[in-house]
């Protein structure tokens, strides 16, 4: 029995946490199992894989709908804390194999383009059409951020499409690095190392800098 | 950058689960257990639906503390005077059974704790079981960190003047 003399507040909260107690193991158990069971059959399922490559440790990820990240230069925590955080995550380099054959293809230079379904669901309107300009540069080709807005038919959107490339999920597959500043000079690059990974990846293409 | 949603499962379903279990386990009968899992999962898809909106600089431990009361509340609620009645007769039975034993107090401890306006059992529970400081109990509740102290101190106090008339 609680006597009154016990009831000060140390001694209360310590009842109250004996009293109100712990739920039992097994009913925990069996609920974050049920929560996770939900979430297999929610959340789209993110599969990934990673390579070696010149430019560090290079990773990507695939949805359903397609290659959804490319990323390099970064710990894997930092790659997977980038992706969809509803997503649940799968390391299936299986899946990702087709994407990593063909990077391995263009870093050794016997691949200029590629041909893999591309899953830009993510971005908004605009950021995919700037993507989608930006795909039509060729391999050893450069333009400026003014000229993919005008090829957009927005002249007056330079620095938004400078902002839509640095949000660019797959950069190399999609070649951002393509596009430079009007004076000639490289611009941003928000990949890898940053500019170092740009003029690496121009470089092999041939451009000329 | 805000955690990924399983890592949020990985990290609080436990103590999320103990909260609405105190909450809700007044009674301890049989099917508490079912009750609570049905509740946590509803947090959890409350949580997922509305996670995209979540801001980057937010406390997602006391957005999912704010989730659980809501749907606890609205629980407690519904089953209010079913549960009053259940109390009497559990009371009834371990009055009968187990009168001079520790189960008896902490049933009675339990019940006191369930007496308390929501508000205060809430805060209670959080400071004192679930160990939120007061700025995560403010953001759980939606209130003032002064409003969150104030109901701690008014709960414990309630629940010792009840002990003390029932002894």
């Amino acid at each position: 029995m609680i006597k009154p003399q016990r009831i000060n507040q140390s001694s209360m909260i310590q009842q109250l946490r004996s009293a109100l107690g712990d739920p039992p193991p097994t009913a925990l158990a069996r609920s974050e199992a049920r929560v996770k069971r939900w979430l297999a059959q929610q959340a789209p399922l993110i599969r990934w894989g990673e390579m070696n490559s010149p430019l560090g440790r290079l990773f990507v990820a695939v949805s359903d709908r397609g290659l959804c990240a490319v990323d390099f230069g970064r710990s894997e925590a930092d790659f997977l804390a980038r992706l969809d955080p509803l997503a649940r995550l799968v390391k299936e380099p299986k899946a990702a194999a087709q994407t990593l054959a063909q990077l391995r293809e263009y870093f050794s230079g016997h691949r200029s383009g590629f041909d893999l379904p591309v899953d830009l669901s993510m971005l908004t309107p605009f950021q995919r059409s700037v993507l989608d300009t930006a795909r039509r540069i060729g391999p050893g080709q450069v333009w400026s951020y003014q000229r993919v807005a005008e090829e957009m038919g927005s002249p007056k959107s330079s620095r938004p499409v400078g902002q839509a490339l640095a949000r660019n999920p797959v950069p190399i597959v999609i070649p951002c690095h393509r596009v430079i500043a009007s004076n000639g000079s490289l611009g941003g690059y928000s990949g890898g190392t940053g500019l170092p990974a740009k003029r690496w990846l121009l470089r092999l293409e041939g451009a000329s800098l | 950058m805000a955690p990924r949603f399983e890592q949020l499962i990985e990290r609080h379903h436990d103590e999320l689960f103990a909260y609405l279990w105190r909450l809700l386990g007044k009674d301890r009968r049989s099917d508490a257990a079912l009750e609570v899992e049905d509740l946590v999962q509803e947090v959890f898809m409350r949580a997922y639906e509305n996670y995209a909106r979540l801001r980057p600089d937010s406390n997602p431990r006391a957005w999912l503390y704010k989730i659980a009361g809501n749907c606890a509340f609205t629980k407690l609620r519904r089953v209010k005077k079913w549960r009053e009645k259940a109390s009497e007769l559990g009371n009834r039975a371990l009055t009968s059974s187990d009168s001079a034993g520790r189960a008896h107090s902490a049933a009675r401890l339990r019940s006191l704790v369930g007496d308390l306006p929501a508000r205060q059992q809430a805060c209670v529970t959080l400071r004192y079981l679930q160990d939120l400081d007061y700025s995560e109990i403010a953001q759980a509740l939606n209130c003032s960190e002064e409003s969150a102290r104030a109901n701690v101190y008014q709960g414990i106090q309630r629940l010792r003047a009840m002990l003390k008339e029932k002894l």
